[in-house]
């Protein structure tokens, strides 16, 4: 179920701890990386990896809104409505985003290109409204602005 | 010492409590959801809300501690607004929905809303929904009225240790989301089903069938499954049981209960139950009236004794049956029929393993309160998984390992998986070496004591195994032996767990010397784990081929004599035939008749060709059993007894605890020792017992260790080892003890071979769950359970169906893979009709315990083409 | 006021070892070195520092508590979490200055001769972790970190850990949980962390800002340091300021400095000449406030004086056209969001705010509406867990309390709607 590299990795993580489960956010990244998502299957890899109990993982993994747990886009926008972003119109990305891609939030588009996720703040409220696509940072995000850099993930 | 104050009322306190306790001692009951006594405080619901003086927030009273001078009020305004809120706040999302559910009566926040009845539907939006879900079985989930109070998930997690029950997600989308099918490694204890406040978690067996003013009544009883002996309450409707309940703080289970205990009472009701004698004509059993059958059987008997003389005739005792069953009988076949050819199936393993501690350590060795595992400084267990024999004792292991006691085990262990320090799994059957590796690693750790020299002398003399030769042979790493041996040499009262597994072997013998020596060296305490609920009693009651009631040896003269005094008979000073030996002589036409008092002999032997075979050449053959078992099939004549619950009496547990049954329901059987005592009176010796209690003032009088034991003790709860009487012998001394050869042969199993063991299942119960619908819910198929890689050799796919084949038999059986059992070995169970490991397994007789060495079945498997067709 | 958290974070290359070392960095691990832990905590007391995570407690204090305890490993653990809304002013040290917080850890981990230090990082900030981990690397190439510091036979291992998403992990008890692979949810204290926390060992939790103010205090000693900004609670101070403002940003300044002086004096005022409506000031956790209170000083002290908390340091900033009833909304949104479940006023009791909230919001409520809100909001106060809920009910209370008009324009009275369907 794991790859090969990401069971090296995970046992590497291990050694960073005192104990197996403090592992498991760690390693649960680990995998969504590969994945994309946390496919049942991989929670339960990782659990017996770990020696955590498999209901434990469900419920850790579940708790945490960063981890996925239906396949998502090739690109995910995470996207802050939080009140500095929200009165700074983030709200209206938010349709833009509808209107432009027909995404709306926790869905994917149809080709499956984006995903969307509301986020609550992401500590870009001095450059507020702002978003994380993937891994990177965008703020003072406008109506314009924002297609505009969609555009660069493909 | 500590003052409080609680609503006026002064208390003092030793040490600190938390307030909930402290006003529960001052007899002021403060509401409460998330708390509960078996559990870690929690501080979730916010129920039990308290004012304390100076302190401007209410505090949560399931949490905060006493403190001297403290002032506590929990009846204020204050307290009682917030506790309003609080309820409002539940019925946000739980649905009103009393009229249909199964709790209502018993529901913790029905009776607070009635009690404080907070303002309702002021919430105007619609409640969080979730279906009733049956995904598993015996148990049925309702989600829509859980509190998430997290109580089952507490229980699951930090005491009995499955872990099956997570809450998911947060805030409230959170659900508690268990079980699902087995899938989550639920073991059914139905703990959680003690600690639900609510109807979120309820049992399927009594779903709409049960509401608690319908009881009837309630009888406080010790559980039948195995040697733990649980307290539970039965509650009864008619003349049927409702539901079995722990009751919590009681007994030496405190509340807890495993599966079998908890759901597999159904077996009394069940529509197998004999229900009349029955006797052979013309090949065929019929229906007969008592004093038909009692005078058949005396006749037989006489007729029998007569012609071939008193060692013709055996009989075989039971673990499921009670200590006045058990006396009786041994005391028929002694005093009445003339020989001590008495035996059980306590004497595969349980007995002669006792016997062997005993004669070294002093009587009484093996009998330890159970509370003393999680107490002890360490672990070591082998031979058996608590937790599957002996589930409840199996939790002491996991709450010592949680408290960070370690834990090292050796074989194949599921259920302690996750609470080994150290899991050691040698390569099939080579355990001994294993052991000797350990010894000799420890010998050079730690220095004798000094109590026995003799014992020390033979120690010395065992032949040494280095690490380096065992990690070959077991197929170990030397780390994880010499892990194995640094734990253990630190360890100062450890406890010792010791498993069937080990000793029914052919190297049984030097298993347990290996063993004592460890548990001398180490200063450990011994705990046998025991498959029957009153294995013990067998062994106290004399139900041995050479022991007397009080484990006194028929051979020795003087106990001889004293028991051949108090009934005016004289009976024989030599030992009897042990089980295998009977069967043996069954075959070779020695053994005439057989009297079998509640056990399957050919279900629970290994070879069950050859038992059956032995069995059908018997003269006389005599059952009494509450089931129609295979046994009951071969016999001449059959009596339905009363089962557990039907009767009164009591059992020993493997603590040598002796507790009382209590009588819930009435049978159609008749109690074993009555039937016997009929038969007695026909050959002309009376046995006029008015009811159990008569028999156990007379075994406290012929038993030297039972000395003015009563039913008073039993039920006061503290009738445990060393009673009130004499013990054979304390201290230690090796003297009569038959010593194994201490050098012994290092066994290599081939690897290419494929050998059979038996699987000790957590959800059945030996030949019991047969007859438990209810347990056969939960795991309702037989199986092997095979290696991962040999399944994958095999091109076996879990649930394959395939064929086990020896020289003994065949059987057909779906496939269980498993990645954590030796490649070379597959384990059955032995718990279903016609599919048990024994119609496989075949054995060879240990000539120095006498009793079957079960290692080294060698068994050929195969995938079965087109499965499906045979389900 | 010369900057000392900020200072070098304009550099492109400041998280570069070599850059910190040449503005002076590392420099305060060598003087710590030199002392006794003990004193060092001691100095750490003398300074007054307290805690920037919000509840403001003294540092030396909590430090000297799991000194004091005699269990091993001890771990220090550097909360950076930054969820409260609004809040950004970690970010800077975590992306621009990682060797300052890596400083103050080492310094703070001998000081409390605790072995292992963890960072942990929300989820939410991919780009500080990779920065983190880089920054670690070279710290341990440069003898800072590891087996042997500066040859002083001192051990340190410090790690990154990321968070997943759950601001309730920012709690010090629910981030133990959460580094140790379980649900964040909070522990019941006592015992505290500093006795029993991280594995159940004697645990130090900080802020990110808190700790990268050690070597700052290491520098310019205790007495200088605690003539910085407010008596009660000195220091340099970390404002991050959103919203309606014409230079948002985070700042430094010294602690106590008005809401007055942030907004006007160094945020350039309101944006587009609008009128200030109403102030957040310590994360959307903080009671709101009224123009008429922007005099207070931001500190510990006196912000509570005035009916609200300095909380993060988070100022958001609105102007007249927002609809403060939408804010509120949107805010409880975020509390519903993210509580975590364990006790039953805030699981419940929050949602049912929103669900008032909203219904308010979008034209159904009724006049009954805002004192039910009170009620609910009542009901949860003081009767939670942990602050997360109280704050949420607080956050509630403050609106009602002073902008109770923003609510009721948009419930039209029964009356009201009488009359429009009757035209
Ligand atoms: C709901 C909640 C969220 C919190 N979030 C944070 C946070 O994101 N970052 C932080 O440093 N402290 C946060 N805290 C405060 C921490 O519990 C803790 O007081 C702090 O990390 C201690 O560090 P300090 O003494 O350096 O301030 C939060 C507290 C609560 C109750
Ligand atoms: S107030 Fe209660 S439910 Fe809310 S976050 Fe704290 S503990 Fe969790
Ligand atoms: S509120 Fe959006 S980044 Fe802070």
């Amino acid at each position: 179920m794991l790859s090969e590299k990401a069971v090296v990795e995970i046992n590497q993580i291990k050694s960073m701890y005192h104990d197996a489960q403090s592992s498991l956010l760690p390693a649960l990244y680990v995998v969504q990386r590969e994945h994309g998502w946390l496919s049942p299957d991989a929670v339960e890899a990782v659990g017996d990896l770990l020696n955590v109990p498999k209901a434990a993982v469900k419920g850790v993994s579940t708790f945490y809104s960063m981890f996925r747990h239906k396949p998502m886009g090739r690109h995910l926008i995470q996207l802050c409505t939080n009140v500095a972003c929200m009165i700074m119109g983030a709200e209206r990305l938010v349709d833009i985003l509808k209107s432009r891609y027909g995404l709306e939030p926790n869905n994917t588009t149809s080709d499956g290109r984006f995903s969307l996720v509301i986020m609550e703040c992401i500590g870009a409220c001095g450059t507020a409204p702002a978003m994380l696509v993937d891994t990177d940072f965008h703020d003072n995000l406008t109506e314009e602005n924002i297609v505009e850099i969609l555009e660069k993930y493909k | 010492m500590i003052t409080v104050t609680i609503n006026g009322k002064k208390i003092a306190l030793e040490k600190p409590v938390t307030i909930l306790k402290a006003a529960e001692i001052a007899g002021i009951k403060i509401p409460t959801l998330c708390h509960h006594d078996m559990l870690e405080p929690y501080g979730g619901c916010r129920l039990c809300l308290v004012e304390i003086e100076k302190m401007p927030r209410l505090q949560t009273a399931c949490t905060q501690y006493v403190t001297d001078g403290m002032v506590v009020w929990t009846e204020t305004e204050k307290v009682v607004e917030a506790r309003k809120g609080v309820l409002e706040f539940l019925l946000i999302n739980h649905p009103l929905d009393c009229p249909y559910c199964d709790k209502a009566g018993e529901c913790d926040l029905q009776d607070l809303v009635v009690k404080y009845g907070p303002a309702t539907g002021r919430f105007a939006e619609g409640k969080r929904t979730h279906p009733e879900s049956y995904d598993d079985p015996i148990i049925v989930r309702n989600m829509e009225r859980c509190i998430l109070c997290a109580r089952c998930v507490r229980m699951c997690d930090k005491v009995q240790g499955a872990s099956a029950i997570s809450i998911t997600n947060r805030s409230s989308k959170s659900f508690v989301e268990p079980f699902s099918g087995g899938e989550y490694n639920c073991e059914y204890c139905g703990n959680c089903l003690t600690v639900c406040p609510v109807g979120a978690i309820m049992s399927r067996l009594h779903k709409h069938a049960y509401r608690p003013w319908l009881i009837e009544k309630e009888v406080d009883t010790v559980c039948s499954f195995c040697g733990v002996g649980c307290s539970l309450t039965l509650q009864v409707r008619g003349n049927s049981i409702v539901r079995a309940v722990p009751k919590p703080g009681k007994g030496l289970n405190k509340g807890l209960l495993c599966n079998r205990g908890r759901f597999g009472y159904d077996y009394v009701g069940s529509t197998n139950r004999l229900d009349s004698p029955l006797i052979k004509k013309d090949g065929k059993l019929d229906r007969a009236t008592w004093s038909e059958a009692f005078a058949y059987i005396a006749n037989r008997l006489k007729k029998i004794k007569e012609t071939y003389g008193s060692n013709s005739i055996a009989g075989i005792a039971s673990g499921r049956c009670t200590n006045e069953d058990n006396y009786v009988f041994q005391k028929f076949m002694r005093v009445v029929l003339g020989t001590n050819n008495i035996d059980s199936v306590a004497g595969f393993a349980y007995a002669p393993a006792q016997k062997f501690f005993e004669g070294i350590f002093g009587q009484g060795v093996t009998a330890n309160p159970m509370h003393g595992i999680a107490n002890s400084d360490g672990i070591f267990v082998i031979g058996g998984d608590p937790t599957s024999v002996n589930p409840v004792l199996g939790l002491q292991v996991r709450a010592a390992h949680q408290k960070g006691v370690p834990v090292i085990t050796s074989g194949y262990m599921q259920g302690l998986k996750m609470f080994s320090s150290k899991s050691l799994i040698p390569d099939t059957f080579t355990e001994t070496t294993l052991l000797a590796s350990l010894l000799t690693g420890l010998m050079k750790e730690r220095p004798f004591c000094g109590l026995n020299s003799a014992f020390e002398k033979i120690i010395r003399d065992i032949q040494p195994v280095e690490i380096k030769e065992a990690e070959e042979i077991c197929g170990i790493t030397s780390k994880d032996i010499s892990y194995a041996i640094d734990t253990l040499s630190v360890m100062t009262n450890p406890s010792i767990i010791i498993g069937r597994d080990i000793l029914q072997r052919a190297e049984g013998h030097t298993n347990l010397l290996l063993l004592a020596a460890l548990i001398y060296l180490l200063n450990g305490r011994i705990y046998l784990l025991s498959e029957l609920p009153n294995e013990q009693g067998l062994v106290d009651m004399g139900c041995l081929p050479d022991m007397l009631p009080g484990g006194r040896p028929v051979t020795v003269d003087i106990f001889r004599k004293r028991y051949e005094e108090f009934f005016g008979v004289e009976i024989p000073s030599r030992s009897g035939l042990s089980l295998m030996e009977m069967i043996d002589a069954a075959h070779a036409n020695k053994i005439k008749a057989m009297y079998v008092m509640g056990e399957d002999v050919v279900f629970n032997v290994p070879n069950t060709k050859y038992v059956k075979d032995a069995l059908s050449k018997l003269d006389l053959l005599v059952v009494q059993d509450i089931f129609m078992t295979e046994t009951a099939n071969l016999a001449d004549v059959v009596l339905p007894s009363l089962a557990w619950a039907e009767k009164e009496g009591s059992y020993t547990n493997l603590e040598r605890r002796m507790q009382m049954l209590g009588k819930a329901v009435d049978g159609k059987g008749m109690d074993d020792w009555q039937a016997i005592a009929e038969i007695s009176r026909m050959l002309g010796f009376d046995m006029d017992y008015k009811d159990s209690g008569d028999i156990i003032s007379e075994m406290a009088r012929v038993s030297p260790l039972h000395k003015d034991i009563s039913y008073k003790d039993m039920a006061d709860g503290e009738c445990i080892w060393p009673y009130k009487g004499e013990p054979l012998r304390h201290g230690m001394s090796i003297e009569g003890i038959e010593m194994p050869d201490v050098k012994f042969p290092m066994i290599r199993p081939e690897r290419k071979k494929i050998y059979i063991g038996m699987d000790n299942p957590l959800f059945h119960a030996e030949s019991l769950s047969r007859n438990s619908a209810a347990l056969h819910s939960i795991a309702p198929e037989p199986y092997v359970r095979i290696n991962k890689a040999l399944a994958h050799e095999l091109s076996i796919a879990n649930g394959d169906y395939v064929t086990i084949t020896t020289n003994s038999g065949s059987i057909e059986l779906s496939a269980q893979i498993d990645s954590d059992l030796p490649a070379n070995i597959v384990l059955i169970p032995n718990n279903f009709d016609g599919k048990g490991v024994f119609a496989v397994m075949s054995w060879r007789m240990n000539p120095v315990i006498k009793s079957p060495a079960m290692d080294f079945t060698e068994a050929v498997i195969k995938k079965i083409k087109g499965a499906e067709v045979l389900t | 006021m010369e900057k000392f958290l900020l200072r070098n974070i304009e550099n492109p290359n400041s998280t570069d070892i070599n850059e910190y070392i040449s503005v002076g960095g590392y420099k305060a691990i060598s003087k710590a070195l030199e002392l006794k832990p003990s004193d060092i905590i001691d100095e750490v007391k003398r300074s007054g520092l307290r805690g920037r995570g919000g509840a403001g407690f003294p540092t030396g204090m909590k430090w000297s508590f799991a000194a004091a305890d005699p269990k091993k490993p001890k771990f220090i653990l550097c909360n950076a979490d930054e969820g409260e809304p609004g809040t950004f002013k970690d970010r800077p040290i975590l992306e621009k200055n990682p060797h300052l917080l890596i400083e103050g850890m080492i310094i703070s981990g001998y000081a409390l001769q605790a072995e292992y230090g963890y960072i942990y990082l929300r989820g939410e900030y991919p780009r500080a972790k990779d920065i983190l981990k880089d920054a670690i690397k070279q710290a341990h190439d440069k003898g800072y970190l590891g087996d042997n510091i500066l040859g002083k036979g001192i051990r340190f291992y410090l790690h990154v850990h990321q968070g997943a998403g759950a601001y309730i992990c920012g709690e010090e008890t629910a981030l133990i949980e959460s580094l140790e692979g379980k649900r964040g949810q909070p522990r019941i204290k006592p015992p505290f962390p500093v006795n029993e926390g991280f594995l159940s060992k004697p645990t130090v939790v900080n802020n990110v800002e808190t700790l990268a103010n050690i070597p700052y205090i290491m520098e310019i000693g205790a007495e200088a340091y605690s003539k910085i900004g407010s008596p009660d609670c000195p220091g340099p101070k970390l404002y991050s300021v959103s919203g309606h403002v014409k230079n948002p940003g985070v700042y430094e300044l010294p602690m106590g400095t008005t809401l007055r002086d942030i907004i006007y004096a160094h945020c350039g005022g309101i944006r587009d000449n609008k009128k200030l409506k109403a102030v957040i000031p310590g994360g959307i956790s903080t009671p709101i406030l009224s123009p008429d209170k922007i005099d207070c000083p931001m500190d510990f002290v006196n912000m509570p004086k005035h009916g609200s908390m300095l909380g993060s340091g988070a100022v958001i900033v609105f102007d007249e056209t927002v609809d403060l009833a939408k804010v509120c909304l949107r805010a409880m949104k975020f509390f519903e969001h993210e509580s975590c479940g364990k006790c039953t006023p805030c699981r419940e009791g929050v949602g049912w705010m929103r669900a008032i909230l909203e219904r308010i919001c979008n034209g159904s409520g009724n006049e009954k509406d805002i004192e039910l809100l009170i009620e609910v909001s009542r009901n949860i106060i003081g009767k939670t867990f942990c602050p997360l809920g109280d704050g949420a009910a607080s956050v509630v209370q403050s609106f009602i309390k002073d902008f109770r008009q923003e609510f009721e324009q948009h419930i039209t009275k029964e009356a009201d709607k009488e009359i429009k369907a009757a035209a």
